[in-house]
Parts: C-alpha cells; structure tokens; sequence
C-alpha cells in the first residue's frame, strides 16, 4: 500500500491527535481547578451509626449528637446506617432493624428531607450532588477530544495543504532538482500559451 | 512510517479506548436501588390464614415448592384507596416485566385491617390483581406478632366518610430469601422497573 497522499494525511492526523489530546487535556483540567467544589470526590460508602439507647434519647427529647442534621452525598455514595439501638429505626426509604444495618445506594442526584425516627426532630436532610471524578474527566476529555481533533486536523489542511515529497532525483539534490523541473515545465507551458 | 503501521496504531488505539470503555462499564458490581438488610433479618416462621381459608405457613410454603427464590410480602388492606392498589398494580407488572424467571417469585399481602379483611374479602380483592397473590389474614394477635417481627407501624384513622376509616400503615416491600430472612427492602415509590432489576440480581445470586 503506498499512496503517498494517505500516508501524509495519516501521519497528520496522528500528530494533530497528539496535539488535540493534549489541548483538550489541558482545558478541561484547567477548568476543573478553577470550578472545583468540596464534594467532588469519588463515591464512597458513608457509615451513619445509631449509637445504643437512640430511642429513649429521642422519646426523651434529647439529641443524639453523633448524629448530624443533614448530611451530603455524591452520586454512587453507598449510604450505610448501622443500628446498634435495641429498637428498629427509619430514614425515609431505609429501614433498619434492631442490631442490623441497612444500606442505600445513591444513584441520582437529589435533595430530600426524610422522616426519621433517630432525630428529636423526626426530619433529616439528604443532598446527593453529582462529583466531579477522575471518570467524569475522563469522559469530558474523551467526548472533547475526537471534535478537537477534527477540526485541527482540517485547519491544518487549510494552513498546510498535503503536499507528496518531491521525486527523489539521481545524482544531485532532489528538491532543487524538483524544483528546477517544476520551473522548466511551467516556463514550457507559458512558451506553449504563447 | 508506511501507511499500514498508521493504520495498525490506529486500530490499537481504538481497541485500547474500546477495552477501557467496556472494562469501565461492566466490571461495576450490580448496585441494588432497594435496601440491603445486612445481616438479613430472621423474621422467624409464622402461621396465618390465607384467602381460602386454608392455614399458611411462611416455613412450609417455602419448604413446598424449591422454585420459589425470593418471596415479596407486602402489609396493606382491601379498603386502602392509594398505597395498596399501586403497590400491587406494582407486583402484578413486576411479574410480567420478570417473564419466565417470575415463577421463582411469590407474592403475599398480609392485611393490617383483621377487622374487615376476612379470606373472601382478601380472595374477591386480590383476584382483581392476580389470583396467584397469597393474601393472608388472621386474629388481631397473630397478626400484630408479624406486625412487630417486620416493623410494621399500623394505626386507625377515624375519617368520618361513609366507608368508615382508614389505616395509617408501613408501606415498605420487604424480600424474604428462601429462609424466610429479610435481606432487601423496597420503599414506597421505589417503581416496578427498579423492583424488577433488583428481583433479576436477587434471583440470580440464589441460583448460583
């Protein structure tokens, strides 16, 4: 296979992709540190523990102060709610016997306030926001890349059309020798016009 | 460079994405969007009476028939006019999205209304929805035993309407696993679609 046209376009493009993927690496990681917020980080398991005697606590009216108010989660966060109360207990959606825990997973960003029964104030907020991870960089770069590439690749072709190496001539320099060609078939080709 | 090295890198190059792509996607182990009970509660065996009159109970049923992988129970009431009839509108199209793997499914409603939902009441109301459902009621102590043994919270409201009152109740889905054991809750809303990915990985895992 030897078209020297595809071979020169080829060789373009794989250094237009070198140049494309390090542009866009660039952008999209400049912006991230710019825009970065405290919840981007990978999802994780969250352990929430119901500490023993909760229940009378609550029935009593007192806090349970291991217990926060409202709590922030990422999207795929693995919300575990431990129960070392002798009485069941509920968040919202999450049940959780007696000495047994219970875990969620958090798959979509949302803001809820749940019922609770480990709470003086029988509510408990829950935000899910979406992070910003190394697999969402990822995907930004690739989804990114392939257009930046493109466009590259055709400006070049507009800045520095694809042109064939000059054939190599015998015995002397081959691009003077192109060259020297060159102007005697176009100093023919006006002898011609005339 | 010749042309075909181009094109061999190129090709490695899209297999290399191709593979990480792929590994990404499916090497995720499968995330329930129930609730996960560990260690699953052991409930313990009960006996109630189901909508034929006939004495039911949880340990025999299970031991009768080896298909059965995951029982989803449900505690409700035939005079409910919103939770109950969605939620087994719900088991009914959970059935039907499972296909074939549903017959290692079972249904059952046990009432938290003893005073009005006798077995033919029970019968008449789950053969609207499926007649396979295993609807079950009893005396008001052996049902308030299940009721605490499941966390159930049920309570009376008095509304004054000509269809006399209401029951406050849990509206949790609970999956008992072949023991009888509570491993996996489904809140309230949770969908048919969701239940049935979830029921899919259940019945999976307890094939294996």
């Amino acid at each position: 296979m030897k078209n020297p046209i595809l071979t020169l376009a080829l060789r373009r493009l794989l250094i237009v992709t070198v140049i494309g993927l390090g542009l866009t690496l660039l952008f999209n990681e400049g912006f991230f540190r710019l825009q970065r917020e405290s919840h981007d980080r990978p999802p994780q398991e969250v352990v929430l523990l119901i500490p023993e005697g909760t229940s009378q606590r609550v029935a009593q009216g007192e806090p349970v102060p291991s217990i926060p108010e409202e709590m922030i989660f990422v999207v795929g966060d693995v919300l575990v709610v431990r129960n070392q109360d002798t009485e069941s207990h509920q968040l919202g959606p999450l049940w959780v016997p007696a000495l047994s825990s219970a875990s969620l997973n958090l798959d979509e960003p949302m803001q809820y306030v749940y019922k609770c029964s480990f709470q003086t104030s029988s509510y408990m907020g829950l935000e899910v926001k979406t992070p910003t991870t190394l697999g969402t960089r990822f995907q930004g770069l690739f989804l990114a890349a392939p257009a930046t590439i493109i466009f590259l690749f055709l400006y070049s072709l507009l800045l520095y059309p694809l042109q064939p190496a000059a054939p190599k001539a015998v015995g002397g320099d081959s691009s003077s020798e192109y060259v020297r060609q060159k102007k005697a078939s176009e100093s023919n080709l006006d002898k011609g016009e005339k | 460079m010749k042309t075909r090295h181009y094109f061999l890198l190129g090709v490695g190059l899209a297999l290399i994405f191709t593979a990480i792509l792929g590994a990404t996607v499916f090497a995720r182990p499968y995330a329930y969007q129930g609730s996960i009970i560990d260690p699953p509660l052991q409930v313990g065996d009960f006996e109630l009476v189901d909508q034929y009159e006939q004495p039911f109970r949880m340990s025999e049923y299970l031991e009768s028939d080896p298909d059965i992988r995951a029982v989803l129970v449900f505690f409700g009431y035939t005079y409910c006019p919103d939770v109950c009839p969605i939620t087994l509108i719900e088991f009914k199209q959970v059935k039907t999205l499972l296909g074939e793997q549903a017959e290692h499914l079972r249904f059952v409603f046990i009432t938290v209304d003893p005073e009005r939902d006798d077995p033919e009441k029970l019968r008449r109301h789950l053969d609207i929805y499926d007649p396979t459902f295993v609807g079950l009621t009893g005396d008001q102590t052996r049902l308030e035993e299940v009721w605490y043994r499941f966390g159930v919270f049920q309570a009376k409201q008095e509304v004054g309407s000509s269809g006399g009152y209401l029951v406050d109740h849990t509206s949790r889905v609970y999956v008992l696993d072949r023991n009888g054991d509570i491993g996996l809750t489904f809140g309230f809303g949770m969908g048919s679609d969701a239940m049935a990915q979830d029921l899919r990985q259940k019945i999976r895992q307890s094939t294996r």
